[in-house]
């Protein structure tokens, strides 16, 4: 590269002595048409940074050349754009209606939304920031058609959501690719990015993305920071103060229920014709002798059950609510931010400061996760046609966690048996659940600590040149350094619980408690690893805009971008530490010492272009184009050839076109071939699947660590791509200048997708699992979005504006190498990814006349000598053979992913009173509820609700199992649709409501202006499934739930 | 001023390209993590160490939580829901597989025997110098391939024998081999490995002469059973004469008698090679040596309370190190072996528990039956056993471990707690290792006994803790030869043979000698089998060579121990055992609380997959399914 940058070096030089022109300040006011002043109007010089806002009395002021045109702009009004002549007053009348001349951010630019013919939605940075959550990804769920966001975890510093684009398109990997102020796949994500900087996000759905060649087959968000305006400083500063709670605390059943399921249990041992009395029989006398001489005792005896009712004895009877003794009622989040931006006309700047801190529910919390988050961007005009730009963005995510993990944690809340104590009434900890595990102390710092910060430092820097002579002629350079430096420290320390000591008592009267070290190791130990990334991005960008003649408008535009990704970490650990009070890797024991590390390297280089071609802004073309070279493929297939063909009509411009009402139509269409080369199967990525390697391991010989060599897979020179191929059919259009719509259709067919034929493979071959890509799978999938949004009258005391929006993806299978053989119904193919596959579950068999009644063959589900007993569950016969076995499973159309989101907002705004509401939904998901319930944790209360019982016999719901011991509850059958529950959900995603103080309150306090505000995520749920939130993705309940979270904040601007 | 222009568009142009015309070169990235197959072969280190990936397929031995024990009549798993019933309940069918363990399991096999493949393909022509590494590594491979083979014929029998690692899209199809060329072939390699590893250092965990010479006794012996001998088994069972394919499970001619003295005379080459553990022995030692004599072979030489020296008794050994963290998630290894299987009362999670028909199998101190009709024995059923019983299960009163912190007052005594003793008061106190104990009670044995054989007794190892225990998992052991050797004898009647070294190893045991003939001394070899080598993965296979199913499909017995104050006596606070003070009662019941045992012939032999069937169709499916 010292020839690219001494070149430079050079031709900066040339450019350099072409610095020249005057240049002039214009004012003026900009008003509705009604001559109001519009306050807040945007005033723009296009193609630049430079613009400011209107003041008070709509008056703004500005810096521009002659020649130069200033783009008007305000939300609800139709944009115009002035050239500048020889006057410097421009006073401008902004007409109420659709702002076609709204700029979109694409791929490598932007574009005015009336010349776009891509699948694009956008979002504005000032919608972000209307939500409470911390990681960014929640906001954006329900206001982005086609965009999928599922959050899994609300566990702070893991609750980002799970983004894709219009569902699942691939049987590999699904995240798109993520590109933040035009660098791809920027370290780190955009889910912890400072709200408050972002701009504006746009989602490349189809064709669009081509441009990004092997990564943008699953599309592209790209996220653009603001930038600073010239003028006098501007500070703003706000604070939000949250308080989060999960949305949905599992409801699980209580001592009394629980001590009634358990007895239940011990019944059903007896011979079913012996049920009835053995339980009248536990029920009073806490004993039943069979009449094989036997005797059933009640797990619980009837004393118990009753002091477990009356809470007479909460030391040794109590009714514990598990979740109820680990968390707080809210917990507490805030977020500070400090915005500085203004300049002068040839600097202008944009910073902030941030930071943000967020509890988790647990009392005395371990977890909790801070972020302080530095954002600078400067833009410079060098010369009259050189323009620089730097951005530095520096951020630190420190994520606290006790030493037991969430899943630990929530594992134990699930489990917690509500006959056994959690804190003991005089507030000392209670016994274990196993292995130390008590959620109330393992939520703590008692274990020790996990400190696990990472800081991130991204610099980007770019150089744009605009040749004077050939107008339109621009040559872009730009380069960025993401470096990334992650460190964990695991500290752990022996704990202490309480134990009760029977018959015994102490000084109070209370019954004695002894302390004991629970925690399964004495010494304390000590993990830290150490991680550090470092991946560039080098890009030179040429394009060319001109027009033919009058009306034909074209822009070319080619660029190259070279990236490495680079990256190592080593981690070291020693126990046997003689004390918790160093917490310093060199007081560790040196028996037991290990450490590990590792390292990589990724790279890719693109050749990319762009033609685009307009006539009048009516026919609009645009082709795309891509050519990728990837480390991860073999060197004779590592590069492809990605184009994309977009087109676009803005019928509503043709002179015939006359509809009343429909004051702007377009139609668009696209097609683009677009690739993958993030190669996953088996959970991990498939590097070097081209050579035959060895990978390390360890297994003892010889009472050591031996070092293996295992064979990683079996070499494949011929691999490439998974290929997309999409289509997009849009219609963009306004109606009475007021409701705005958007359609989209797609079809996206993804092929080449890489696979291991592990079905077609016998396993006595040896290598089924060491099988390497092959592109042969294929994955159809298709759906529609739409976008209708209305808008009241613009300046009216009372503005409105309501929508709705929605996103269909529904994918199909079309080959995934299957085992051959197996029943048309049970196959992958021809299904949803990951669709089910269960037996079909028929309710139960209410009582012994069910079972005479029953003429299929249950042998090969409860073995030959088996026998059917009351409230055993039914199963359909699918295949009507007269019995039930494995080929009465079927495949479902259904799997755990929603097919439908849907979106609906509303925005109002009434003199200084503004307010906005973000409803969203999901739908045609499908769960599996599986905990570990039995003597070995406590049951649903939804479990216990809906059972077969002895007193309540039912032909729906079968008999509770303990721990998965009937047919029905584990092993192969367990897997059947009882225990899918339908997921569909609509929720109130998000509620704001503020109030900005009116001058004559701001002049008294020389602040510019004060808003306060509420709002809200996740408020409330409708949904059929209350056991677990909605958005879970965990059958056993053994995660942090999502939470809820009111927000008081203030924003205030000097 | 126009040729100003083309001047600058191609300086632009030129700018924009110069990345271009960079070398693509960077693109070659290379793994940073992993070594080409090339070098490795070209290393004898490295060689080596893919050699030791060959072994890792022993995976924990017979360590894991479900124990194959649990399939026999040996032991219960105590959790439900892990599809052990689907097995012991015969609901097993190509299309619903029960639990199998990845020791033996079809496709780790065929991949464990693939990593062997390879390396007896590419040592031969390796090319480091070390050509006494190159021959020993090439011997461990042998070993190794027969080893995997041996396990999937032990399972399945004959299956497709594959002795090249195979390339990418190759025909993948393949019919099995017959019973008879699958132990041809096993033979083969380990006669191939008895030469190759001759002379060449031992190490524990590795194979070694002795060991390969070992696994060929253990696979003759198999071949010379009832199962494996096609007019006994199809005339013994109407699921195998009733299956067409019979050559694939057993010898179809040949000379029974003469694969009877085959494995024999294999046994007897590796008796007369090694020494073992104390077999030297004319009389019965007292019971105490006895049990620690057991106890100790049990622990391997590898335990601060036993003898170091019975690590000679171990032939073919997994080895076991604390600092082995894979063993430290879950499913746990080896090194925890007590908390999978000890009681809750210690913070274990009881997994394998021995039940009643075990227990009744061990003899009485004098060579007797053990008989609950007896009210001698019914009264004190633990009193004046075979001694290994008492190093082998731990029963209600059995001394055991100091208890953790948090139980100890509850146990002062540290023994085991299984049953329900009166209170004095009218009420029970639950035994603290029972499913009502007040200790993690859905850990508890559901038969009321816990296994101690390969639990380190060492006080200052507690279970479930993190210093693990490194008791090493016996594939195969001296005494095992010795009752192959005793088994063939006794098959060829040459009885004399087969009661010495039975009597060998009885008075180790503090066992008196035997006089048994015929039958008799049969059953008597086989008990002892049963019982010297109880929960070392014997048991199921003896029990289907011998083809005694519907003993290893009894429906599972349990113990329920009470204790009443005697008559004027106050109880113990806190409880502990006393015959002076309690009357115990034992009753033996059915326990048929996660499974409802049962027998059927296709049990012989586990399916073959549905889909794997269905992939390659070339297979024949077992008999029955």
């Amino acid at each position: 590269m010292i020839r690219f940058s001494t070149f430079c070096m050079a031709l900066f030089g040339v450019l350099f002595s072409l610095d020249a022109m005057g240049q002039m300040t214009i004012r003026g006011t900009v008003t509705d048409e009604n001559a109001e002043a519009l306050i807040g109007a945007t005033v723009l010089v296009k193609n630049t940074t430079r613009g400011t806002v209107t003041d008070v009395d709509g008056s703004y002021q500005i810096t521009a050349n002659k020649g130069d045109v200033i783009v008007f702009s305000f939300t609800g009004f139709t944009s115009q754009e002035i050239a500048v002549d020889a006057s410097n007053v421009i006073d401008v009348k902004l007409s109420e209606g659709t702002d076609l001349n709204e700029v979109v951010v694409v791929a490598y630019g932007q574009q005015k939304k009336v010349t776009v013919t891509g699948a694009v939605a956008s979002l504005k940075g000032k919608e972000v920031v209307r939500s409470p959550a911390v990681d960014m990804t929640n906001s954006l769920a329900g206001r982005l058609p086609g965009l999928v966001v599922i959050q899994t975890s609300g566990e702070p510093g893991q609750d980002g959501a799970r983004v894709s684009i219009r569902g699942t398109n691939t049987l590999g990997n699904s995240s798109p690719l993520i590109v933040i102020d035009g660098i791809p796949d920027r370290d780190g994500g955009f889910g912890r990015l400072n709200p408050q900087d972002i701009e504006s996000i746009s989602v490349l759905k189809d064709a669009s993305a081509a441009i990004y060649g092997s990564r943008a087959a699953n599309g592209a968000i790209i996220v653009t920071t603001k930038r600073g305006k010239s003028g006098k400083p501007v500070i703003g500063y706000s604070f939000n103060q949250g308080f989060a709670q999960p949305t949905v605390v599992p409801e699980m059943s209580d001592a009394v229920e629980y001590a009634n399921i358990r007895n239940e249990l011990a019944v059903y041992s007896l011979p079913s014709e012996e049920w009835s009395a053995a339980w009248g029989a536990l029920n009073s006398a806490g004993s039943y002798v069979a009449k094989d001489g036997s005797t059933v005792n009640s797990v619980f005896s009837p004393d118990a059950v009753a002091k477990y009712a009356d809470g007479s004895d909460p030391w040794r009877y109590p009714n514990t609510d598990w979740f109820g003794d680990a968390f707080r009622t809210w917990t507490p989040q805030k977020r500070h931010n400090l915005e500085m931006t203004g300049g002068s006309e040839n600097l202008t700047y944009f910073t902030s400061l941030g930071y943000v801190y967020q509890d988790a529910i647990y009392k005395n919390s371990a977890t909790n996760y801070k972020q302080y988050n530095f954002r600078t961007n400067l833009d410079a005009k060098v010369g009259e046609h050189i323009k620089a730009n730097v951005g530095v963005m520096i951020r630190r995510e420190d994520r606290n966690y006790p030493t037991e993990s969430a899943g630990s944690i929530f594992r134990m809340l699930m489990r917690g048996r509500p006959t056994d104590p959690e804190v003991w009434p005089n507030g000392k900890p209670g016994p274990d659940i196993e292995n130390g595990q008590n959620p109330y102390v393992i939520t703590t710092n008692a274990t020790g600590y996990v400190d696990n910060p990472t800081d991130f430092v991204q610099l980007n820097g770019g150089i744009d040149i605009s040749n004077p002579w050939i107008k339109g002629l621009k040559l872009n350079l730009s380069g960025a350094v993401d470096k990334t430096s992650e460190t964990s420290k695991t500290w752990q320390t022996p704990w202490m619980l309480y134990y009760l000591i029977p018959d015994s008592t102490d000084a109070n009267g209370d019954p004695a408690l002894s302390p004991s070290v629970r925690s399964n190791f004495t010494d304390p130990r000590l993990r830290e690893a150490y991680g550090n990334r470092l991946n560039t991005n080098l890009t030179a960008i040429l394009s060319y805009d001109f027009t033919l003649g009058v009306d034909n408008n074209l822009s070319l535009m080619a660029g190259v971008t070279r990236e490495e990704f680079t990256g190592s970490g080593f981690s070291a650990f020693r126990r046997n530490y003689i004390s918790p009070a160093i917490d310093q890797i060199f007081a560790g024991g040196t028996v037991g010492q290990e450490t590990g590390g590792g390292a990589f390297e990724r790279a890719r280089l693109g050749y990319y272009g762009r033609v685009q071609y307009n006539y009048k802004e009516k026919y609009l073309a645009e082709f795309i184009w891509r050519r990728d070279g990837s480390y991860i493929f073999p060197e004779n297939g590592r590069y492809g050839f990605f184009p994309g063909l977009l087109l676009g009509w803005n019928i509503s411009q043709e002179d015939w076109f006359n509809i009343g009402g429909l004051d702007y139509l377009k139609l668009r269409a696209s097609y683009g071939e677009m690739g993958n080369d993030q190669v996953f199967y088996n959970g991990r990525l498939q590097e070097y699947a081209f050579l035959s390697t060895y990978n390390p391991g360890q297994y003892p010989i010889n009472s050591q660590v031996a070092t293996t060599l295992y064979e990683t897979g079996l070499a494949n020179q011929d691999f490439t791509w998974e290929r997309a191929r999409n289509i997009n059919l849009g219609v963009d259009g306004n109606l009475f200048g007021r409701l705005d719509f958007t359609f989209e259709y797609f079809k996206n067919r993804r092929d080449q997708i890489l696979i291991q034929k592990t079905g077609s493979t016998p396993a006595s071959s040896g290598i089924s699992t060491l099988l390497p890509p092959v592109n042969e799978g294929k994955v159809d999938n298709s759906g529609f979005e739409y976008n209708l949004v209305y808008n009241s009258k613009a300046n009216s005391e009372f503005r409105w504006s309501a929508g709705i929006n929605g996103g269909y993806a529904n994918n199909k299978v079309i080959f995934m190498d299957e085992v051959p053989g197996i029943p048309e119904y049970q196959k992958r193919e021809g299904k949803p990814i990951n669709a089910f596959l269960v037996y079909e579950s028929d309710g139960a068999f209410k009582d012994q006349a069910d079972i005479e009644a029953n003429t299929i063959d249950y042998s090969e589900v409860i073995g030959a000598s088996g026998t059917l007993k009351p409230g055993d569950m039914k199963f359909k016969d699918y295949n009507g053979d007269g019995k039930i076995n494995a080929d009465d499973k079927v495949r479902l159309d259904k799997n755990a992913t929603p097919k439908f989101f849907v979106g609906g907002t509303f925005t109002a705004n009434y003199k200084n009173f503004d307010f906005s509401m973000l409803l969203q939904g999901a739908f045609g998901a499908l769960f599996r509820v599986q905990t570990e319930s039995g003597d070995i944790g406590n049951y649903l209360k939804y479990n216990h609700d809906n059972r077969w019982s002895i007193d309540n016999p039912s032909s729906e719901h079968p008999r509770l199992a303990s721990r998965g011991d009937t047919y029905y509850t584990g092993g192969p059958y367990g897997d059947n649709t009882y225990f899918l529950f339908n997921k569909d959900y609509v929720r109130l995603k998000n509620i704001e409501i503020g109030y900005t103080f009116g001058k004559g309150f701001s002049d008294k306090v020389k602040i510019r202006d004060l808003r306060v505000y509420f709002n809200a995520l996740n408020l409330f749920t409708v949904d059929k499934f209350e056991v677990f939130d909605p958005e879970s993705e965990n059958q056993a309940g053994t995660y942090y739930p999502q939470s809820r979270v009111l927000n008081f904040g203030a924003s205030l601007s000097f | 001023m126009k040729n100003l222009k083309f001047f600058y568009l191609i300086a632009f142009g030129m700018v924009a390209l110069l990345p271009m015309s960079c070398n693509d070169d960077f693109l070659n990235t290379k793994p940073l993590d992993r070594i080409s197959s090339d070098a490795t072969w070209a290393d004898g280190p490295l060689s080596e160490a893919f050699v030791f990936n060959v072994y890792s397929f022993l995976g924990y031995g017979g360590f894991e939580e479900q124990a194959l024990a649990a399939y026999t009549d040996e032991a219960m798993f105590t959790h439900a829901g892990r599809n052990i019933n689907t097995f012991t309940e015969g609901a097993e069918s190509p299309g619903g597989l029960a639990w199998k363990s990845d020791t033996y399991e079809w496709g780790k096999m065929y991949l464990a025997i693939r990593q062997a493949n390879i390396a007896i393909e590419n040592l031969p022509k390796a090319t480091f110098t070390d050509t006494e590494l190159r021959d020993r590594l090439l011997g461990e491979a042998y070993f190794l391939r027969a080893y995997y083979y041996h396990q999937l014929v032990r399972y399945y029998g004959g299956v497709p024998l594959i002795d090249r690692p195979y390339g990418l899209n190759e025909d993948y199809t393949i019919a099995r081999n017959t019973y008879e060329e699958c132990v041809n072939f096993i033979v083969a390699d380990l006669d191939k490995s008895i030469a190759l590893l001759d002379g060449k250092p031992e190490a524990a965990g590795r194979a070694s002469k002795l060991s390969a010479m070992s696994l060929k006794a253990r696979q003759l012996v198999y071949a010379a059973s009832d199962l494996h001998d096609a007019t006994t088994a199809q005339a013994k069972s109407s699921t195998l004469s009733g299956f067409s394919n019979i050559a694939l499970i057993a010898y179809t001619g040949g000379d029974r008698a003469a694969r009877w003295r085959a494995a024999q005379e294999a046994a007897k080459a590796v008796l007369d090679a090694g020494t073992g553990y104390k077999l030297d022995l004319s009389a019965p030692v007292s019971p105490e040596e006895g049990i620690n004599n057991y106890v100790s072979i049990a622990l391997g030489g590898k335990s601060k309370v036993g003898d170091a020296a019975a690590a000679t008794e171990l032939i073919f050994q997994r080895t076991h190190t604390p600092q082995f963290t894979q063993e430290d998630n879950w499913p746990l290894g080896g090194i925890h072996y007590g908390i999978n299987n000890g009681p809750n009362g210690y913070h274990n999670w009881a997994g394998n528990t021995p039940i009643q028909q075990l227990v009744d199998d061990y003899e009485m101190l004098d060579g007797s039956k053990f008989d609950w009709n007896k009210p001698a024995h019914k009264a004190n059923p633990y009193a004046g056993r075979d001694p290994r019983f008492y190093a082998t299960v731990l029963y209600d009163g059995a001394p055991w471990k100091p208890r953790p912190s948090d139980v100890a007052a509850l146990d002062p005594a540290n023994q085991i707690q299984t049953g329900y003793y009166d209170n004095g008061s009218g009420g029970l106190i639950n035994g603290i290792d029972t499913r009502k104990s007040s200790i993690e009670d859905w850990n508890g044995t559901r038969t009321h006994y816990y296994t101690r054989k390969f639990i380190d007794p060492d006080p200052a190892l507690p279970d479930n803790q993190s210093n693990a225990q490194v008791i090493p998992w016996p594939f195969i052991r001296y005494t095992e030869m010795a009752l192959i050797y005793a088994e063939a004898s006794q098959a060829l009647g040459e009885e004399d043979k087969a009661r010495e070294w039975v009597n060998k190893i009885r008075f180790r045991s503090g066992m008196p000698a035997t006089t048994a003939a015929g039958d008799a001394l049969r059953d008597l070899i086989r008990n002892e089998r049963r019982v010297e080598l109880a929960y070392e993965e014997h048991r199921y296979h003896d029990g289907r060579r011998w083809m005694i199913g519907d003993q290893l499909g009894r429906i599972i017995q349990a113990i329920n121990v009470t204790a009443t104050l005697k008559p004027g006596e106050s109880p113990h606070v806190p409880y502990r055992h006393d015959i002076t003070k309690y009357d115990y009662t034992y009753t033996v019941y059915d326990n048929n609380d996660n499974e409802t045992r049962t027998w059927n012939d296709k049990m012989y032999f586990r399916p073959i997959s549905r889909d794997e069937i269905n992939r390659n169709d070339k297979l024949v499916q077992n008999p029955g399914y």
